[in-house]
């Protein structure tokens, strides 16, 4: 009989949902959430986002004490005439610096008080520029253009934009080749790395002395960092220095040794190598540990009834390894299709796949918001093929 | 699954000869091409430069003027020091994953509740989403909390580490019998005796199998550190050795000399612990 759950149940999950909320499920709605917005870490307008106008109020009160501070000299230095105008100006701006001083970054504006600060910077531009044709030597026609520039990006309108990133990327023919060159690594490495990973399985099933060395061995690779693995490969890809770049050449797999990093094709090649070589112990690891759970006395009866060794494995093996397999080949599809490491160190982002080109977006470029419609394009791309797997070949990874 | 009763023994057969020699050659051809890459970066690390960019010398395999100068160079520009931040990161995450995670699989594997399925299938979820989708946000999140560059990066790996610790920690409290606290709860054991004193005791395996899966994974975490610790005093080992490529040039004799002195401790964990990793690997993965 199992228990029911109660608060004192509760608390003992509580931090795993605390933690799964946190780190995971907020990053995630966060990202969506950019993904509606033109939202660029590097330009002073889009840099958070925001759905309506908004007044970058700290540095506008800083620029309108500025002007206040040159006026102040300058009332005293124009004729009788004009002294009216300036105190004027003067004042509202004074006004403006009173409102927003103690204001500590943006604030929302509400109703037409954005048009309001924008007619108010261009009045004071025109007063100013009137001024400046009879007095060319005053404080304020010298240093305002440029307070008054500053003051106009400090008024930032909306970087909502709804839906329309998406729009973007179905035009995005980079974005089409990240998918294609994605696609493209995961099944050839996937594919290789089942059937290699079968082959070593079967062979490690059967071989009795000896298996020790085989799985200590077979798991040195799956354990290195990849960031430190891809390093290695890289070392061996060298065109003048790299020992594996001057054996194909010498095989004649390749024209010359410094093709593999520098070309498309042959970085792809290069990084399934790489792929396949650090996951296809783990693979064959998973597939042994299917294959010993199955029951030793079926291969005996099979042998009884005089089927071959290639019968017995499609009869037989195939059939009940399957469930052990299509589980194995789900999670190493996923794990290839984020590939990010190893592309990034190996060839600092070629073939560009998926997570490279977000990456490059987002951090390299500042582009959250269309960086992010990349990822969770990738997210939906993940949902299909653990859809396919689940709901098409029939993976079972939750039993209750 | 049904056993088929045998009415007779079956002769033992061994393999054909041909098929036993084809068997040990494709073994040593895996083991041959899994540490190849390994023993030649060994081979490099104690090369001098002029020997590892030499026509002539590039491929021998024993240096002809062999140094430590490589050894001597990493280890002047701090690669010890990336090591300590790894296993201050990789430990620290260690701790509170395990122990979260095991309070949790305990209640999963043995408790019923509604949204259970719910919660296994959003920690699954959590394991196959790209890890790209969180980087923004996580990195905004840091940025505004003032924890880029320091250690907290161990809280950001949760999302890595947690759904592989509670799946594997659910599978072995699954595999600890009901009776037994039945038994415990007889003899006269209080909820928490028994959680302290019968079930955590059997769970260890679980728990020890689950602490290094989670330090091997933090331990090889790369995206998050390189995008939240860009100063040099909180990198870890992918991150810091991969700086020590300079933007021209790549010192291979630094590079391997480097690779050989990080790989030590994966391939100390790799020969001590490789029961619990193999079945860390496969619980989950097999249907028994």
């Amino acid at each position: 009989m199992q228990r029911r759950m109660t608060w004192k149940e509760f608390c003992f999950i509580l931090p795993l949902l605390l933690l799964v909320s946190v780190f995971s499920l907020y990053p995630i709605v966060s990202s969506f959430v950019y993904t509606l917005f033109d939202y660029q870490t590097n330009k002073q307008s889009k840099n958070a986002l925001y759905t309506g106008p908004v007044l970058n109020a700290s540095l506008y009160a800083e620029d309108c004490d500025y002007l206040v501070h040159y006026l102040k000299k300058d009332v005293e230095t124009v004729d009788a005439s004009d002294r009216a105008t300036l105190q004027t100006m003067m004042d509202t701006l004074a006004g403006q610096h009173a409102l927003y001083a103690d204001e500590k970054s943006t604030v929302t504006l509400s109703g037409d008080t954005g048009s309001q600060i924008a007619a108010l910077i261009a009045q004071t531009r025109r007063t100013v520029e009137t001024l400046g044709a009879r007095y060319p030597d005053l404080r304020i026609v010298q240093k305002a253009p440029t307070l008054l520039d500053e003051m106009e990006t400090c008024l930032i309108t909306g970087n909502f934009v709804g839906l329309s990133q998406y729009g973007t990327l179905f035009q995005d023919t980079r974005f089409g080749q990240a998918v294609g060159s994605t696609f493209l690594f995961t099944i050839i490495s996937v594919a290789l790395e089942l059937v290699l990973g079968m082959a070593l399985a079967l062979v490690m099933d059967k071989a009795i002395r000896g298996i020790g060395m085989v799985r200590t061995t077979a798991l040195i690779p799956w354990a290195i960092p990849t960031a430190v693995s891809a390093l290695i490969w890289c070392y061996l890809y060298d065109g003048t220095s790299g020992i594996v770049a001057a054996l194909f050449t010498r095989l004649g797999i390749i024209a010359s040794p410094e093709l593999l990093l520098t070309t498309q094709g042959g970085t792809m090649f290069a990084a399934i190598l790489a792929d396949v070589w650090k996951t296809t112990p783990y693979m064959a690891l998973l597939l042994l540990a299917g294959l010993q759970v199955i029951d030793r006395g079926l291969y005996e009866s099979s042998a009884i009834d005089g089927a071959g060794a290639v019968r017995t494995f499609t009869s037989i093996t195939l059939p009940l390894l399957k469930p052990s397999m299509l589980v194995a080949l789900l999670f190493r599809t996923l794990d290839a299709f984020r590939v990010y490491d190893l592309i990034a160190v190996l060839t600092k982002g070629t073939p560009e796949t998926l997570s490279i080109y977000a990456y490059k977006m987002m951090i390299g470029q500042s582009n959250y918001g269309y960086g992010s419609v990349i990822v969770v394009a990738m997210f939906a791309l993940v949902a299909l093929i653990a859809f396919v797997y689940v709901k098409v070949l029939g993976a079972e990874l939750i039993r209750e | 699954m049904t056993t088929i009763p045998l009415t007779q023994p079956i002769p033992n057969r061994k393999p054909r000869p041909r098929g036993r020699t084809l068997m040990w050659a494709l073994i040593a051809a895996f083991i041959a091409v899994n540490l190849f890459p390994f023993l030649w970066v060994l081979v490099t690390s104690f090369k001098p430069g002029s020997e590892i960019y030499g026509a002539e010398t590039a491929f021998r395999l024993i240096a002809i003027n062999p140094t430590v100068g490589n050894y001597r160079t990493v280890i002047d520009k701090g690669i010890l020091h990336s090591i300590v931040n790894s296993v201050i990161v990789s430990g620290s995450t260690t701790l509170y994953v395990v122990l979260v995670a095991s309070m949790s699989a305990y209640i999963i594997a043995r408790c019923f509740f509604r949204g259970k399925v719910a919660l296994m299938s959003l920690i699954l979820g959590i394991s196959m989403f790209p890890q790209m989708i969180i980087v923004g946000p996580i990195f905004n999140m840091f940025y505004q909390l003032k924890l880029l560059n320091s250690y907290w990066v161990a809280r950001a790996y949760s999302t890595i580490t947690l759904p592989s610790a509670v799946w594997i920690m659910v599978a072995h409290f699954k595999r600890i019998p009901l009776s037994v606290e039945e038994a415990a709860k007889i003899d006269g054991c209080s909820q928490w005796q028994t959680l302290w004193k019968v079930i955590f005791p059997m769970a260890a395996p679980g728990v020890f199998t689950t602490a290094i899966m989670t330090f091997i994974a933090a331990w090889n975490e790369y995206l998050l550190t390189l995008t939240l610790n860009s100063v040099k005093d909180y990198q870890t080992v992918p991150v810091a050795i991969n700086a020590l490529r300079t933007q021209f040039s790549i010192l291979w004799g630094e590079i391997t000399a480097a690779t050989i002195v990080v790989v030590i401790p994966t391939l100390a964990i790799v020969l001590l612990f490789q029961k619990q990793i193999v079945s860390g690997i496969t619980s989950g993965a097999v249907k028994e």
